[in-house]
């Protein structure tokens, strides 16, 4: 039990702890970058941190309801809109901040971008956490359970928060320049996955068509093993992905990666000036 | 003239594309265990899984080969829809209690 709690929960929470590492470290490369250009405390991601929780009690306390929506396929309707959401706030992220605009413009559109920031990191929560407190809930009723699942949720929120500080850090390892160019691919690829999982939950709950199975990599890196699980939790890693999953994949990346923040990342300087 | 027209009519219509029923396989969660353990569904055909979860605890089920994910509260029934598949073997889980609740679809 005691295993299978801690893959359980860290799975959950990987997804979150990345994203919060990808944005902790945009924001601190941007603040050394440009400074005055999108300064938000720390204290405004730990209030979406707590804001998620929350929301992730309410979305496990409704759940068995939402679950009986449209035919029972809510759960996955939700879950999917949840997600094309959290695509939508890390492109205005991307949108708004644009250092390329007279310093004049910058506040508001920072103010814009703070709370795309907030609501993305609060939704991801919502959605994994629920799961865990779901999970977490149904041991309650088995005594047996409890301390096994309690030091396995224990381990596994040592091992996220580590995953997340251990990204953070090495990001911050490399050249400044490198660091803004891999922080932000990560946050399109990180829209991608969300695109990717949105998609795959509509097809089940027969709301998108049907597309053929594109390839099988499982043979080379199984989504069970622990290589396939972080890939999933930081690219969206699918060993058998659709073909819509796919477009939809590439066409929240390529959202991201026209956008004026990914832009001044991977765009030579002389070339973004004159644009 | 008219007869012909009916006639004319009625065999177009033989060509509306019809939604064909989609078949319902019936799967149920107890003890941690899936009823039945193996599912025999035919290949190249949309099924409806129909997971009626008798434990009070809520269950995740969970197939990497199928590319399904999803949580069923505690004591209730939820649907979601696999395939058209090609033959072969599918194994699935639940992701809450995976030592004991395993199960395989066979596509044939």
């Amino acid at each position: 039990m005691f295993l299978s709690a801690v893959i359980l929960i860290l799975q959950e929470l990987l997804e979150a702890a990345l994203l919060i590492s990808m944005l902790l470290v945009l924001m601190s490369v941007l603040r050394q970058r440009w400074p005055g250009f999108f300064n938000v405390a720390l204290s405004w991601v730990l209030g979406a941190i707590a804001v998620g929780l929350a929301g992730a009690w309410c979305y496990a306390l409704l759940t068995p309801l939402v679950s009986t929506w449209f035919d029972y396929v809510g759960y996955e309707v939700i879950n999917g809109a949840l997600q094309f959401v959290t695509i939508a706030c890390l492109v205005v992220f991307c949108y708004a901040l644009n250092p390329g605009l007279a310093p004049a413009r910058w506040q508001a559109r920072a103010g814009v971008a703070a709370v795309s920031m907030i609501v993305a990191v609060a939704l991801g929560i919502v959605r994994e956490g629920s799961e865990v407190i779901l999970y977490v809930q149904g041991i309650v009723g088995q005594p047996e359970n409890i301390s096994p699942v309690m030091l396995g949720a224990l381990m596994a929120a040592g091992i996220g928060t580590s995953s997340g500080l251990v990204l953070f850090h090495s990001l911050g390892l490399l050249p400044q320049q490198w660091t803004f160019r891999v922080a932000i691919l990560l946050l399109g690829l990180f829209a991608g996955n969300m695109a990717a999982q949105a998609v795959q939950q509509l097809t089940q709950a027969d709301w998108l068509p049907f597309t053929a199975q594109l390839w099988d990599s499982s043979g080379f890196i199984a989504e069970s093993g622990i290589s396939g699980k972080l890939l999933y939790a930081l690219v969206g890693y699918e060993a058998n992905p659709s073909l819509l999953q796919l477009v939809a994949y590439l066409a929240a990346l390529i959202l991201v990666a026209l956008s004026p923040l990914f832009r001044s990342a991977w765009v030579p300087a002389s070339k973004a000036e004159g644009a | 003239m008219r007869r012909e027209l009916i006639v004319l009519v009625a065999s177009c219509l033989l060509f509306i594309p019809v939604r064909a029923a989609v078949p319902d396989i019936e799967l149920v969660i107890r003890d941690h265990l899936f009823f039945p353990a193996v599912i025999e569904v035919p290949a190249d055909v949309k099924v409806r899984l129909v997971i009626d979860n008798q434990d009070p605890t809520p269950e995740e089920f969970e197939s990497y080969e199928l590319n399904r994910e999803k949580v069923i509260p505690g004591n209730s029934k939820t649907i979601l829809f696999i395939g058209p598949l090609k033959p072969g073997e599918y194994p699935f889980f639940g992701d809450f209690y995976p030592k004991t609740a395993q199960g395989r679809v066979v596509v044939k």
